[in-house]
């Protein structure tokens, strides 16, 4: 494929319609290369932190941690092909993708024994997580809809695991049970990669 | 130069979004000094008015990070440790550049700001 398909097919019209409701598609693209990233990575620090939570209360969480990293690798699929849509890419090198990612890197705490050490970190990834999804809705919301209905389906599972944690850390009462298997996703399944999942 | 609003618009320590030509600019009164300047924290590009003001910084809201709204510098980089235990961010990551400031005017109690077109 050569990148002469404008000759071939004109504009698109999926990225024209949202540049005429106002739409910076650069200012997009990196949100949302951001917003992947950090879904990405997180996905990769919290099988270090899964790793760690040993012992009789780090068993006790293993597989909340579980359903949230699986669920962030989910959201790093659903929102990956809409990159693509609009003209963004992720970058060749790796390296470079970290260092764009829209929340700090959930590094294994030195005190990682303590599981409420643990807790804290993944608390912290969610609620930056929450920011920074609830910054592409805010973005997109009446403009893009189709960015729009991912991120904010990815809002919700972040709002859920946010509140997963805070219970965890504290006695706050919850209508939380458990998912009905791991990395479920009730909100995001049907959306990019995830096929299988619906 | 374009038209944002009226002066009476910008309340004292306030920190407003408007969009001007598809750009999202933020226009403040920190202490009686009127600012604008793009709305995109130069880190991740998180919205500034939804940040706080402390003394003549706006605190974005997203990482902490601070910067003077009189002179667009960068001038703390918040640590997103929560305890000595906790390891800091790479540098590369925790780059960032300054605000992009937007020259202000004042014409008959109306405010304009002059965005360079290619911003
Ligand atoms: S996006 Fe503003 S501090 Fe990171
Ligand atoms: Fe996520
Ligand atoms: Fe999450």
């Amino acid at each position: 494929m050569t990148t002469d398909y404008k000759e071939k097919i004109g504009e698109l019209v999926g990225i024209e319609v949202i540049v005429k409701n106002g739409i910076d598609v650069e200012k997009l693209r990196k949100l949302l290369l951001a917003g992947v990233g950090a879904e990405f990575f997180t996905y990769y620090y919290y099988t270090i932190l899964r790793m760690h939570c040993t012992g009789r209360d780090g068993e006790g969480i293993k597989e909340i941690v579980e359903d949230a990293r699986i669920e962030d690798r989910n959201h790093f699929e659903a929102m990956v092909p809409r990159l693509y849509e609009i003209g963004g890419a992720l970058p060749r090198d790796v390296r470079q993708f970290a260092d764009l990612a829209g929340c700090p890197d959930a590094f294994l705490p030195n005190d990682w024994e303590n599981v409420e050490e643990i807790l804290k970190v993944l608390l912290e990834a969610e609620r930056c997580a929450i920011r920074s999804w609830g910054e592409v809705c805010d973005y997109t919301a009446t403009k893009d809809h189709r960015t729009y209905g991912i991120a904010q389906a990815i809002m919700q599972e972040e709002i859920e695991h946010e509140a997963w944690f805070v219970e965890l850390l504290s006695k706050r009462p919850s209508g939380h049970f458990r998912r009905s298997y791991v990395g479920q996703s009730p909100h995001t399944k049907g959306h990019g990669g995830l096929q299988h999942l619906s | 130069m374009f038209r944002v609003c009226n002066v009476s618009d910008i309340k004292e320590n306030s920190l407003n979004k408007f969009t001007i030509e598809k750009k999202d600019i933020l226009v403040g009164n920190r202490d009686g000094k009127l600012f604008a300047c793009d709305n995109s924290c130069p880190h991740r590009g998180a919205s500034l008015h939804k940040g706080i003001y402390k003394g003549n910084n706006v605190v974005c809201y997203m990482h902490g990070y601070e910067f003077d709204v009189l002179t667009g510098k960068l001038t703390n980089m918040k640590s997103w440790k929560k305890s000595d235990t906790w390891i800091e961010q790479n540098p590369a990551w925790r780059e960032s550049g300054n605000l992009i400031m937007y020259e202000i005017e004042i014409k008959q109690n109306e405010v304009y700001v002059k965005i360079p077109p290619n911003q």
